[in-house]
């Protein structure tokens, strides 16, 4: 009974002219977000190797090691981040390294094409996120009262059908009805990848399933809610404004407004609050240190002339002694200011944690927010790309000054010899070989921590479906079937 | 068939219905159809007429009293009962995607029966008057009266003892009509009970065995066709939905 119900729905479905169109148009957008996610790819690739190579040219003519002290590095593209493009555009793409101090990011975020932030990418999240959900409405906002309106209800169950195998071999059926043709244009799709030469690693091609597996337990949470909703209205017109309501608050308003809720329940300084806050410090100190070294110079003079019969010697070291006073004040003044500093940036990360927390934490009620959190997971373009670019380039930075350390024999933190050079060039010295500078290579995090960070969204996810699947069951046990 | 051999299918006993809001649907209805007997249940919207229907489909359960059907009760062995009942919209609507042939297999298969082939089908729908290029067209295009014709070549291809007819010639056309009390004659022949609710007096008289008229809950009048045969029923029918159930009698 169940196969025959779960084979009508399929047959039913995918029968109708309105699905020949819907399809039509889902399959479209779907293969056309891989075919711009692929040529968005080539294009960063581009980029990306003009400004590595635009990165070394700064020391082309250069002749001594000691001189390549810092340089520029730049994001490399990652063929899933422009499926899923998530934050990777938001986040700056350069970072100035010097095998010193820590990384710092330059003003680089996609500012080179800003046409493309207008109307934002046509992505595979955005197209699933909208698509998916829609689709699953359309299909499923009927499903129940749509039969009791059309009479074919009470002719089933005129038959000794039992409600729970009716119930499951609608839901199983839509599902299939929908998913199945569904996958066809994401596998054409994702052939497109190595078709167009773009290759991706094992795991890559994993996340990618992953992302698709979640895009399909987001079109269940919305088939499970739409039969649920239907169970519990009607009419299917009523159901349907349920449904578009649901939908509208789901991808469009609490994502948004968890954002608002968050940034005013939580309020995160801004760096510019911070520098005034040290610079009021600085003023303060720099005030303290002058009145000090005011003192000193009045002591000095006053000893000076008390002691003119003890001899230079003696005021020189006095000197040096009411000086080195001087220099501790100082140095704990430029303490203080670094220790204010480092508090308040440590102070705003942690109100910045808080405040994603409460966001994420809020916006998860909608299945598209746990949708999108799962997706840019999957493709390392989350929040934690920006993370995850820093720790690479300071472990770059690092072996950057390993190589400087073998190149010249010192370490990056000696001074610069610059008469070495003009030495070199009298010399006609050869040219350093920029190449051998190693090269800057992304690497996003390994699978199993992607998978730990995706993992509870994928579960939200499927908790969902769980929830509405108990409740179209549960409200369709006890439906009035007349 | 002779009389002694008949044997009743539906029965009604005492049948009640209060709804939850207080309203009484059926008042302690009660009658019974042997095979090969056709019982017209005439009344007003509202008379109670679906109800009763609903409560031998199982679709409501009765407050008191039993809906048989070859002896099961309905609401305590819903699944078996509806082996033995073939139902009949008023206003048959199918699988609008589905052809016809379809929605006969879909149905027939619904009803237990997996063995029909395309030709059982196909001889059920000319019975029933669809003509054959019809068949395999999607119902989307369909009158009434053709949607009407699938529905009922659906109840006879479930082949069970019973059959209910829910308004069934509602919005028919007069030959789309005729053809249905023949098909329904044929039916009777052939052994089936088959319990209708109509507004139609004069298809109810010429085609039933037993008429009912029901009003407000309950069944005022049953007689036999015999009973019937010097009485005007249309006048029978006003008396008993205008109250004057005394002077009727």
């Amino acid at each position: 009974m169940l196969k025959l119900i779960l084979l009508k729905e399929l047959r039913e479905i995918t029968g109708s002219a309105k699905f020949a169109v819907t399809f039509g148009i889902c399959s479209m957008l779907i293969i056309l977000s891989f075919f711009a996610g692929i040529k968005n790819y080539e294009t960063r690739m581009e980029e990306y190797n003009s400004s590595t190579a635009a990165n070394l040219r700064p020391y082309k003519d250069t002749t001594d090691w000691d001189h390549v002290r810092d340089h520029r590095i730049s994001l490399t593209p990652k063929p899933l981040a422009s499926l899923i493009v998530g934050l990777s555009n938001d986040i700056p793409r350069d970072a100035y390294i010097n095998g010193r101090d820590t990384p710092s990011f330059s003003r680089s975020n996609y500012s080179q094409q800003p046409v493309f932030s207008v109307f934002r990418f046509l992505d595979l999240e955005f197209v699933f996120q909208v698509i998916f959900s829609l689709f699953a409405i359309l299909f499923a906002f009927d499903a129940v009262n749509g039969e009791k309106e059309r009479g074919t209800l009470r002719l089933s169950f005129a038959n000794s059908l039992p409600r729970a195998g009716y119930i499951l071999g609608k839901l199983a059926g839509s599902f299939l009805a929908l998913a199945l043709p569904l996958l066809i244009p994401i596998l054409i799709g994702a052939l497109l990848i190595p078709v167009m030469g773009v290759s991706l690693t094992v795991d890559e091609w994993i996340r990618l399933s992953l992302f698709i597996l979640c895009g399909m337990l987001y079109l269940g949470v919305f088939l499970t809610l739409a039969v649920f909703i239907s169970c519990l209205t009607q009419r299917p017109s009523s159901s349907f404004l349920f449904l578009l309501i649901i939908w509208v608050c789901s991808v469009l308003i609490i994502p948004r407004a968890s954002v608002l809720i968050a940034g005013n329940a939580v309020e995160v300084p801004s760096t510019e609050e911070i520098s005034v806050q040290v610079l009021q410090l600085q003023r303060q100190n720099a005030r303290e240190s002058d009145k000090k070294l005011g003192e000193v110079f009045q002591q000095v003079l006053q000893e000076s002339r008390q002691n003119r019969d003890k001899g230079p010697e003696f005021m020189k070291n006095r000197q040096e002694e009411l000086y080195g006073e001087l220099d501790i004040l100082r140095d704990k003044l430029d303490k203080n200011v670094d220790d204010l500093k480092s508090r308040l940036n440590e102070e705003r990360t942690n109100m910045q944690i808080k405040q994603e927390k409460l966001a994420f934490g809020i916006s998860r009620i909608s299945p598209a927010a746990v949708f999108t959190l799962s997706a840019t997971t999957l493709a390392d373009t989350s929040m934690e790309l920006r993370n995850h670019f820093m720790e690479n380039a300071k472990a770059y930075s690092k072996s950057f000054a390993d190589f400087f350390r073998n190149k010249t024999g010192r370490s990056i933190d000696s001074e610069m010899n610059f008469n070495r050079e003009r030495e070199d060039k009298k010399k006609q010295a050869r040219l350093i070989n920029v190449n051998e500078i190693p090269e800057f290579a992304y690497q996003a995090p390994d699978l199993p921590v992607i998978l730990h960070d995706a993992l509870p969204d994928i579960a939200l996810l499927f908790l969902f479906n769980l929830v509405f699947f108990i409740g179209a069951f549960t409200a369709f046990l006890r439906y009035d079937l007349r | 068939m002779t009389e002694t051999e008949k044997q009743t299918v539906l029965e009604a006993d005492k049948l009640t219905k209060r709804y939850e809001d207080g309203v009484l649907a059926l008042d302690e209805v009660s009658f019974a159809i042997n095979s090969s007997e056709i019982f017209a249940m005439l009344g007003a919207n509202g008379a109670g007429k679906t109800t009763t229907i609903n409560l031998f489909l199982n679709f409501i359960e009765p407050t008191e009293g039993e809906a048989r059907v070859m002896g099961i009760v309905t609401h305590k062995e819903p699944l078996l009962a509806k082996e033995k009942i073939a139902y009949v919209s008023e206003n048959v609507m199918l699988y609008q995607n589905f052809t016809a042939m379809q929605n006969l297999d879909y149905f027939a298969r619904l009803g237990g029966k997996k063995d029909y082939s395309k030709d059982d089908y196909r001889d059920v729908l000319l019975r029933v008057g669809l003509q054959e290029e019809a068949h395999n067209k999607r119902l989307k295009g369909f009158s009434k009266g053709m949607r009407q014709k699938c529905g009922i070549a659906i109840a006879i291809l479930k082949d069970a003892p019973a059959i209910l007819l829910d308004e069934p010639t509602s919005g028919l056309d007069p030959k789309a009509g005729f053809e249905f009390m023949k098909l329904l004659d044929n039916l009777r022949s052939e052994g089936k009970s088959i319990l209708m609710s109509t507004h139609d007096i004069f298809r109810a008289r010429e085609i039933a065995d037993t008429v009912g008229i029901m009003n407000q809950g309950k069944l005022v009048m049953q007689a036999g066709k015999d009973e019937l045969s010097d009485k005007d029923l249309e006048q029978l029918y006003m008396k008993y939905m205008a109250g004057y159930m005394e002077e009727a009698a």
